[in-house]
Protein backbone atom coordinates (compact mmCIF):
# COMPACT_ATOMS: atom_id res chain seq x y z
CA UNK A 1 0.00 0.00 0.00
CA UNK A 2 2.79 2.38 0.99
CA UNK A 3 4.65 1.65 -2.26
CA UNK A 4 1.59 2.41 -4.35
CA UNK A 5 1.07 5.70 -2.55
CA UNK A 6 4.67 6.63 -3.22
CA UNK A 7 4.29 5.68 -6.86
CA UNK A 8 1.07 7.66 -7.23
CA UNK A 9 2.64 10.69 -5.57
CA UNK A 10 5.71 10.50 -7.79
CA UNK A 11 3.63 10.16 -10.94
CA UNK A 12 1.40 13.06 -9.88
CA UNK A 13 4.45 15.23 -9.28
CA UNK A 14 5.85 14.35 -12.69
CA UNK A 15 2.50 15.08 -14.35
CA UNK A 16 2.15 18.41 -12.55
CA UNK A 17 5.47 19.49 -14.00
CA UNK A 18 4.41 18.97 -17.63
CA UNK A 19 2.54 21.41 -19.87
CA UNK A 20 -1.24 21.88 -19.97
CA UNK A 21 -3.06 20.09 -22.83
CA UNK A 22 -2.46 21.75 -26.16
CA UNK A 23 -3.12 21.16 -29.84
CA UNK A 24 -1.03 21.45 -32.99
CA UNK A 25 -2.57 24.73 -34.23
CA UNK A 26 -2.04 26.38 -30.85
CA UNK A 27 1.58 25.23 -30.67
CA UNK A 28 2.14 26.46 -34.20
CA UNK A 29 0.65 29.87 -33.35
CA UNK A 30 3.16 30.11 -30.53
CA UNK A 31 5.99 29.77 -33.08
CA UNK A 32 4.81 32.67 -35.25
CA UNK A 33 6.42 35.58 -33.34
CA UNK A 34 9.87 33.98 -33.43
CA UNK A 35 9.47 32.99 -37.08
CA UNK A 36 8.41 36.50 -37.96
CA UNK A 37 11.26 38.11 -36.02
CA UNK A 38 13.82 35.91 -37.77
CA UNK A 39 12.55 36.59 -41.26
CA UNK A 40 11.43 40.03 -42.49
CA UNK A 41 8.56 39.49 -44.92
CA UNK A 42 7.44 36.29 -43.16
CA UNK A 43 3.94 35.73 -44.57
CA UNK A 44 2.77 32.79 -42.48
CA UNK A 45 3.57 29.08 -42.34
CA UNK A 46 3.29 26.97 -45.46
CA UNK A 47 2.14 23.36 -45.73
CA UNK A 48 3.88 23.13 -49.08
CA UNK A 49 7.24 24.17 -47.63
CA UNK A 50 6.52 21.83 -44.73
CA UNK A 51 5.99 18.88 -47.04
CA UNK A 52 9.25 19.53 -48.91
CA UNK A 53 11.00 19.83 -45.54
CA UNK A 54 9.44 16.56 -44.35
CA UNK A 55 10.62 14.59 -47.37
CA UNK A 56 14.11 16.05 -47.75
CA UNK A 57 17.15 14.28 -46.31
CA UNK A 58 18.77 17.69 -45.86
CA UNK A 59 22.09 16.36 -47.08
CA UNK A 60 22.17 13.46 -44.61
CA UNK A 61 21.04 9.84 -44.54
CA UNK A 62 17.56 10.25 -43.12
CA UNK A 63 14.50 12.34 -43.78
CA UNK A 64 11.50 12.67 -41.48
CA UNK A 65 9.77 10.25 -43.84
CA UNK A 66 12.47 7.60 -43.26
CA UNK A 67 10.89 6.69 -39.91
CA UNK A 68 7.52 8.43 -40.08
CA UNK A 69 6.87 7.12 -43.64
CA UNK A 70 5.82 8.99 -46.77
CA UNK A 71 2.32 9.28 -45.42
CA UNK A 72 2.12 10.88 -41.94
CA UNK A 73 -1.32 9.41 -41.33
CA UNK A 74 0.23 5.94 -41.44
CA UNK A 75 2.15 4.28 -38.63
CA UNK A 76 5.89 4.24 -39.16
CA UNK A 77 8.87 2.38 -37.75
CA UNK A 78 12.40 3.18 -36.64
CA UNK A 79 14.88 2.74 -39.49
CA UNK A 80 17.20 0.47 -37.46
CA UNK A 81 15.27 -1.06 -34.58
CA UNK A 82 11.98 -1.29 -36.51
CA UNK A 83 10.12 -0.19 -33.40
CA UNK A 84 6.56 0.78 -34.32
CA UNK A 85 5.87 4.53 -34.34
CA UNK A 86 2.31 5.81 -34.10
CA UNK A 87 1.13 8.19 -36.86
CA UNK A 88 2.39 11.80 -36.76
CA UNK A 89 -0.60 13.56 -38.32
CA UNK A 90 -3.07 14.83 -35.67
CA UNK A 91 -5.94 13.68 -37.90
CA UNK A 92 -4.74 10.09 -37.46
CA UNK A 93 -3.40 10.42 -33.91
CA UNK A 94 -5.09 13.07 -31.73
CA UNK A 95 -2.49 12.66 -28.98
CA UNK A 96 0.15 14.36 -31.15
CA UNK A 97 1.18 17.92 -30.26
CA UNK A 98 -0.72 17.98 -26.98
CA UNK A 99 2.29 18.18 -24.64
CA UNK A 100 4.72 21.06 -25.16
CA UNK A 101 7.59 19.36 -23.31
CA UNK A 102 7.20 16.24 -25.44
CA UNK A 103 7.04 18.29 -28.67
CA UNK A 104 10.21 20.17 -27.79
CA UNK A 105 12.02 17.00 -26.75
CA UNK A 106 11.32 15.26 -30.05
CA UNK A 107 12.07 18.32 -32.20
CA UNK A 108 15.41 18.63 -30.39
CA UNK A 109 16.34 14.98 -30.89
CA UNK A 110 15.01 14.41 -34.38
CA UNK A 111 16.17 17.72 -35.88
CA UNK A 112 19.66 16.83 -34.63
CA UNK A 113 19.32 13.39 -36.18
CA UNK A 114 18.07 14.58 -39.58
CA UNK A 115 19.50 18.09 -39.98
CA UNK A 116 22.45 17.92 -37.54
CA UNK A 117 21.15 21.16 -36.00
CA UNK A 118 18.09 22.58 -34.29
CA UNK A 119 15.05 23.31 -36.47
CA UNK A 120 14.14 26.99 -36.75
CA UNK A 121 10.72 28.16 -35.53
CA UNK A 122 9.68 28.67 -39.16
CA UNK A 123 10.69 25.15 -40.10
CA UNK A 124 8.75 23.73 -37.16
CA UNK A 125 5.70 25.84 -38.06
CA UNK A 126 5.83 24.73 -41.71
CA UNK A 127 6.23 21.12 -40.60
CA UNK A 128 3.12 21.39 -38.43
CA UNK A 129 1.24 23.12 -41.26
CA UNK A 130 1.97 20.12 -43.48
CA UNK A 131 0.91 17.64 -40.78
CA UNK A 132 -2.32 19.57 -40.22
CA UNK A 133 -3.06 19.46 -43.96
CA UNK A 134 -2.86 15.65 -44.13
CA UNK A 135 -6.18 13.87 -43.49
CA UNK B 1 12.01 15.33 -1.95
CA UNK B 2 10.67 14.86 -5.45
CA UNK B 3 13.78 12.92 -6.44
CA UNK B 4 13.43 10.65 -3.42
CA UNK B 5 9.81 9.96 -4.27
CA UNK B 6 10.67 9.20 -7.87
CA UNK B 7 13.44 6.85 -6.74
CA UNK B 8 11.08 5.14 -4.31
CA UNK B 9 8.48 4.76 -7.04
CA UNK B 10 11.05 3.34 -9.43
CA UNK B 11 12.37 0.92 -6.84
CA UNK B 12 8.88 -0.17 -5.90
CA UNK B 13 7.92 -1.16 -9.41
CA UNK B 14 10.94 -3.33 -10.24
CA UNK B 15 10.71 -6.92 -9.08
CA UNK B 16 13.93 -8.94 -9.36
CA UNK B 17 14.35 -11.04 -12.52
CA UNK B 18 14.31 -14.77 -11.96
CA UNK B 19 17.49 -16.41 -13.25
CA UNK B 20 16.82 -18.83 -16.09
CA UNK B 21 13.28 -17.69 -16.79
CA UNK B 22 14.33 -15.07 -19.34
CA UNK B 23 11.47 -12.81 -18.29
CA UNK B 24 12.27 -9.22 -17.35
CA UNK B 25 10.29 -6.29 -16.02
CA UNK B 26 7.86 -4.71 -15.63
CA UNK B 27 9.93 -1.53 -15.77
CA UNK B 28 9.12 1.90 -14.34
CA UNK B 29 6.90 4.05 -16.55
CA UNK B 30 9.59 6.73 -16.95
CA UNK B 31 12.08 4.13 -18.27
CA UNK B 32 9.53 2.78 -20.74
CA UNK B 33 8.42 6.28 -21.86
CA UNK B 34 11.91 7.57 -22.50
CA UNK B 35 13.90 4.46 -23.36
CA UNK B 36 11.37 2.33 -25.24
CA UNK B 37 10.09 4.85 -27.77
CA UNK B 38 12.69 3.94 -30.39
CA UNK B 39 13.51 0.39 -29.34
CA UNK B 40 12.40 -2.33 -26.96
CA UNK B 41 12.94 -1.60 -23.24
CA UNK B 42 16.26 -3.37 -22.86
CA UNK B 43 16.47 -5.22 -19.54
CA UNK B 44 18.92 -3.33 -17.30
CA UNK B 45 20.12 -6.68 -15.94
CA UNK B 46 21.92 -7.42 -19.20
CA UNK B 47 24.58 -4.71 -18.90
CA UNK B 48 26.88 -3.79 -16.01
CA UNK B 49 26.65 -0.53 -14.05
CA UNK B 50 29.74 1.00 -15.73
CA UNK B 51 28.20 0.05 -19.08
CA UNK B 52 24.98 1.89 -18.25
CA UNK B 53 27.01 4.83 -16.99
CA UNK B 54 28.69 5.07 -20.39
CA UNK B 55 25.36 4.91 -22.18
CA UNK B 56 23.82 7.63 -20.01
CA UNK B 57 26.87 9.87 -20.43
CA UNK B 58 26.52 9.87 -24.23
CA UNK B 59 22.78 10.23 -24.79
CA UNK B 60 23.18 12.97 -27.38
CA UNK B 61 25.32 10.52 -29.38
CA UNK B 62 23.29 7.42 -28.73
CA UNK B 63 24.42 4.92 -31.39
CA UNK B 64 23.98 7.50 -34.13
CA UNK B 65 20.95 9.29 -32.71
CA UNK B 66 20.19 12.10 -30.33
CA UNK B 67 18.45 10.61 -27.30
CA UNK B 68 19.07 13.50 -24.93
CA UNK B 69 16.90 13.90 -21.84
CA UNK B 70 16.04 16.62 -19.35
CA UNK B 71 18.22 16.40 -16.22
CA UNK B 72 15.43 15.26 -13.89
CA UNK B 73 14.41 12.26 -15.97
CA UNK B 74 18.01 11.54 -16.86
CA UNK B 75 18.95 11.25 -13.20
CA UNK B 76 15.92 9.13 -12.30
CA UNK B 77 16.62 6.70 -15.13
CA UNK B 78 20.37 6.57 -14.48
CA UNK B 79 19.67 5.72 -10.83
CA UNK B 80 17.25 2.96 -11.83
CA UNK B 81 19.79 1.50 -14.25
CA UNK B 82 22.57 1.56 -11.68
CA UNK B 83 20.38 -0.23 -9.15
CA UNK B 84 19.21 -2.90 -11.60
CA UNK B 85 22.45 -3.45 -13.52
CA UNK B 86 24.32 -6.74 -13.70
CA UNK B 87 27.41 -7.26 -11.57
CA UNK B 88 28.68 -10.14 -13.73
CA UNK B 89 31.68 -9.78 -16.01
CA UNK B 90 29.92 -11.55 -18.85
CA UNK B 91 27.57 -8.57 -19.18
CA UNK B 92 30.33 -5.99 -19.20
CA UNK B 93 30.83 -3.78 -22.26
CA UNK B 94 33.72 -4.81 -24.48
CA UNK B 95 34.08 -1.54 -26.38
CA UNK B 96 33.76 2.20 -25.91
CA UNK B 97 30.18 2.45 -27.13
CA UNK B 98 29.09 0.00 -24.38
CA UNK B 99 26.77 -1.96 -26.67
CA UNK B 100 24.84 -4.64 -24.81
CA UNK B 101 24.95 -6.65 -28.01
CA UNK B 102 28.75 -6.95 -27.83
CA UNK B 103 29.11 -8.26 -24.30
CA UNK B 104 30.66 -11.72 -24.02
CA UNK B 105 27.33 -13.08 -22.88
CA UNK B 106 25.40 -11.63 -25.83
CA UNK B 107 27.89 -12.81 -28.43
CA UNK B 108 27.93 -16.28 -26.89
CA UNK B 109 24.12 -16.49 -27.07
CA UNK B 110 23.61 -14.89 -30.47
CA UNK B 111 26.88 -15.08 -32.37
CA UNK B 112 28.61 -11.95 -33.66
CA UNK B 113 26.40 -11.39 -36.73
CA UNK B 114 22.63 -10.95 -36.92
CA UNK B 115 20.48 -12.46 -39.70
CA UNK B 116 20.35 -10.53 -42.97
CA UNK B 117 18.44 -7.21 -42.82
CA UNK B 118 17.96 -7.51 -39.05
CA UNK B 119 19.77 -5.48 -36.40
CA UNK B 120 20.60 -7.04 -33.03
CA UNK B 121 19.01 -3.91 -31.56
CA UNK B 122 15.68 -5.20 -32.91
CA UNK B 123 15.15 -7.96 -30.33
CA UNK B 124 11.52 -8.41 -31.33
CA UNK B 125 12.55 -9.58 -34.81
CA UNK B 126 13.16 -13.03 -33.28
CA UNK B 127 12.10 -12.68 -29.65
CA UNK B 128 8.44 -12.27 -30.48
CA UNK B 129 7.45 -11.49 -26.87
CA UNK B 130 10.23 -8.94 -26.26
CA UNK B 131 7.72 -6.08 -25.89
CA UNK B 132 6.49 -7.89 -22.75
CA UNK B 133 10.04 -8.47 -21.52
CA UNK B 134 9.78 -12.17 -22.29
CA UNK B 135 12.80 -13.68 -24.07
CA UNK B 136 12.02 -17.32 -23.30
CA UNK B 137 12.91 -19.97 -25.86
CA UNK B 138 9.36 -20.94 -26.70
CA UNK B 139 8.63 -17.43 -27.99
CA UNK B 140 11.60 -17.31 -30.37
CA UNK B 141 10.98 -17.42 -34.10
CA UNK B 142 14.21 -17.54 -36.12
CA UNK B 143 14.41 -16.55 -39.80
CA UNK B 144 14.44 -19.64 -42.02
CA UNK B 145 17.88 -21.13 -42.44
CA UNK B 146 19.70 -18.83 -40.01
CA UNK B 147 22.25 -20.45 -37.78
CA UNK B 148 24.03 -18.41 -35.15
CA UNK B 149 27.80 -18.72 -35.39
CA UNK B 150 29.04 -19.90 -32.02
CA UNK B 151 32.03 -18.01 -30.66
CA UNK B 152 35.00 -20.39 -30.22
Amino acid sequence: MQNRLALAAALALLAAGSAHALNAAEYQAGLAPAASAAEPGFAGFSAQRGEAFYRSTHGGDWSCATCHTDSPTAGGSHAVTRKAIKPLAPAANPARFTDAAKIEKWFKRNCNDVLKRACTPREEGDFIAYLLSVK
Amino acid sequence: MKKTLILLALAATTPPAVAGKHAYGPFPATYVDECASCHVAYPPQLLTAPGWQQVMAQLDKHYGSDASLDPKRRTAIADFLQQSASNRDKHAPTEASARMTRSHWFVREHGPTPPAKIAFADCAACHTAAERGDYSENSIKLPAGWRRIKEK
